[in-house]
């Protein structure tokens, strides 16, 4: 009887609730107004794609053929019969474990260190230290850097120096093609998060600064870590989403430099495997297996570092 | 944050500095006491530096061409007399060329002079870049000096910085200098990262195998610049329309669609790339620019940008203009977006960035539509032959974003200090 009566009272309480937010909703149909080319593009582009290649994920898909569900085919498939994913996810994993928090971390120390320079400089090094991301296309100039043969100008450098008697195929040769793609990939990490960084690191309150000099606070280091990264914690975040991305979506560094495929599958990455199924053989279901991993690795480990950086000076 | 204070009291105060003598040096900072200090002398510091360091330069400009001396004598011994009398024994006497006076003891004299030449002219690099630093940066200084920064910590880092800036900018200098190159300093051993004679050869030998091309080099251009400008265009009405509503107004799912588009951050073209192929042969966009266009319209960058900034705007303003009957439309196009001037000039950049870099490769088959970086891109596959042009279109490509970034500089700046990630 109690419970009936409680139970009645909650779906009372709901209805309520529903009732009140349609009413909102009424109320505020102008927003939706607003909101709706945006949003409509946003589903059709943005959240359509990832229930799809979920979809897709547990069908054979060719374009052609209308899907057939083969149920966890795909993923069986990726984990036991191709070599050449376990290839691309453990080179990803190389490049975003190491590209990822290095970069990060040097975006953040740059951005730390030009703060206090003056006006012009800051803005020079701003330029200076964001351009490599902006021009993308500015990665062309490592083919000849790393070229291949003696116009190549490590090769050169080196033969110059005596440290190699013969050119070496940086692009060509497995042992190296992984560690440049890194480099290169690093080169080109100060990117939005790194303004971000910029901007916010101008935005902390000086008097913070002051009052931490006269509680006893010695020295820069000290400085940054109990009063500066505490209060840069939003752009922190946000920095941290934009390293994330960049570091497991390395697609166009090793296509570019090692070509494609590159030798031994050296710098086969996931993002490059899913371009081989989806646009070279039109397996669309394989494809958005791969799809599918690979956002639910950009997920989790969002998560994780989203959590840790909360804890961050407190 | 009373666990902050706790933990910041929990650090040991300094041996040197009392309270009261920190005290007394922030007010000074502030301004309000009279410096103590004596100040330091610009004007005459940066003229003693200067002359120190021409000083240095001379010393390096003199062991460089005494070093030079020293090798061409070398040189002319061993060829003419050294090596002769080496290979013919010195005992035999015989008398080769005319400066057969050389001998053992002088080339002895020689070779000392010459490692103490290179072991100035090292010193004297080292001293210049050192002196130079710190000359700089005692510049740099500001009239007050901030409390907690020492002077070698500065020194430190900023050498660090401006080697490191410098690794940054030299791939981008040298793509430059490679466009400048002529065909015979492209190929040349070793390799020199200026050009020796600087030629705008490349850019018209460009021009002109665009020009042969089966479809006029123009047509790339004008494909880019359109996509560019209607993609970003309808990104930042759009966008900016949805972030106003977003920031400014409370209505049921508000929060979860923004939630939404801030996961949405990591999703980049590539996870959705398959899928998104698959909707839009669907919806019949394949091989059209609709394809490229409308999915940059709802980038989420912009919309997460857009809406970061606009919080700050006061809400009274919108209050005001809606006691004064102004309907959301007047509001939003006549307070809200001339108020958010640099959030737009930002996301227009990202978007611009987005958009001059995509080849569209996937989804554009025909060939009158590729883009510029599609058509760049078949250039610098063209290989040797073409390489000077090669430079050139990655130079094209590259400058363009990095303008407009340097143009907008500031205002992007403004907006990216309200880009941070809320929990």
């Amino acid at each position: 009887m109690q419970s009936q009566s409680l139970l009645k009272r909650s779906w009372d309480i709901r209805k309520e609730k529903i009732q009140y937010g349609w009413a909102a909703a009424k109320r505020m149909k102008i927003c939706y107004l607003f909101l709706a080319p945006y949003a409509i593009l946003f589903t059709t582009f943005f959240i359509l794609p990832i229930v799809t290649s979920i979809y897709y994920g547990f069908t054979y898909y060719n374009i052609l053929e209308p899907a057939r569900f083969i149920g966890f085919q795909n993923y069986i498939n990726l984990v036991l019969q191709d070599e050449v994913f376990l290839t691309a996810v453990k080179n990803t994993f190389v490049i975003a474990v190491i590209t990822g928090p290095i970069g990060y971390i040097l975006s953040f120390l740059f951005a730390w260190f030009i703060n206090e320079l003056p006006r012009w400089l800051r803005t020079i090094a701003v330029v200076v230290f964001y351009a490599p991301s902006l021009g993308s296309g500015a990665f062309y100039i490592f083919t000849i850097i790393f070229q291949g043969d003696a116009y190549g100008y490590l090769n050169s450098i080196l033969l110059q120096f005596g440290l190699i008697d013969a050119p070496l195929l940086w692009l060509l040769d497995p042992k190296y093609i992984l560690p440049i793609v890194i480099i290169v990939s690093l080169w080109m990490s100060m990117g939005a998060g790194f303004l971000s960084f910029v901007a916010g690191l101008q935005g902390v309150d000086r008097s913070m600064y002051e009052a931490g000099y006269v509680d006893g606070i010695r020295n820069r280091w000290q400085e940054l870590y109990f009063i500066t990264l505490p209060s840069m914690k939003p752009m922190l975040l946000f920095g941290a989403v934009m390293s994330i991305t960049s570091a497991f979506n390395v697609c166009d560094v090793p296509r570019a430099l090692a070509g494609y495929p590159s030798t031994d599958y050296a710098a086969r990455t996931i993002v490059t495997h899913l371009f081989d199924y989806g646009f070279s053989r039109f397996e669309m279901g394989y494809a958005s297996a791969i799809a599918t991993v690979l956002f639910l690795i950009m997920i989790l480990s969002n998560k994780i570092i989203q959590s840790a950086l909360r804890r961050v000076g407190t | 944050m009373s666990q902050k204070k706790q933990k910041i009291t929990r650090i040991e105060q300094p041996k040197t500095q009392s309270r009261a003598e920190r005290l007394h040096y922030l007010a000074q900072l502030r301004g309000e006491i009279e410096e103590e200090q004596p100040k330091l002398n610009k004007g005459k510091f940066a003229i003693i530096s200067l002359i120190i360091l021409a000083l240095l330069a001379g010393i390096l400009l003199y062991s460089n061409y005494m070093l030079g001396a020293i090798e061409t004598a070398n040189i002319e011994g061993r060829t003419t007399s050294r090596t002769m009398m080496i290979m013919l024994g010195k005992d035999t006497g015989v008398v080769l060329g005319g400066s057969s006076d050389v001998n053992e003891e002088e080339l002895a004299k020689v070779n000392a002079w010459s490692s103490i030449f290179l072991v100035v002219r090292l010193a004297a690099i080292v001293g210049l870049v050192i002196y130079g630093f710190y000359a700089i940066i005692t510049l740099l200084q500001p009239k007050r000096r901030k409390p907690n920064r020492s002077f070698w910590g500065d020194l430190g880092i900023y050498t660090m910085l401006f080697i490191i800036a410098v690794a940054m900018a030299f791939p981008l200098v040298f793509s430059i200098a490679q466009s400048l190159k002529p065909l015979d300093e492209l190929f040349r051993f070793p390799p020199k990262v200026l050009p020796d004679h600087p030629t705008l050869d490349n850019f018209s030998d460009l021009i002109v195998t665009m020009g042969q091309s089966w479809v006029p080099f123009s047509r790339y251009l004008i494909n880019t610049v359109l996509i560019t400008a209607l993609g970003t265009f309808g990104h930042v009405i759009i966008a900016s329309m949805a972030a106003f509503v977003l920031a400014k107004y409370r209505f049921p799912g508000a929060k979860t669609f923004f939630s939404i588009v801030v996961t949405a951050l990591m999703f980049s073209g590539y996870v959705t790339g398959i899928p998104n192929y698959v909707i839009m042969s669907k919806l019949g966009m394949i091989d059209t620019y609709w394809a490229i266009i409308l999915p940059a319209f709802a980038a989420p960058i912009g919309l997460f940008l857009m809406k970061q900034f606009m919080e700050s705007l006061p809400d009274a303003l919108i209050e005001a203009a809606h006691l004064d009957g102004a309907g959301e439309g007047r509001i939003f196009w006549t307070i809200v977006m001339p108020n958010v001037k640099p959030a737009w000039l930002t996301i227009t950049i990202f978007s611009v960035q987005g958009l001059w870099n995509n080849s569209a490769s996937t989804v554009i088959y025909t060939e009158s539509k590729k883009t510029l970086v599609y058509a760049l891109a078949q250039i610098q596959a063209g290989g040797v032959a073409r390489a000077g042009q090669a430079a050139v279109a990655s130079v094209v490509v590259m400058v363009v974003p990095i303008i407009i970034f340097i143009c907008s500089q500031g205002q992007i700046m403004e907006t990216m200090a309200s880009s941070g990630l809320k929990d």
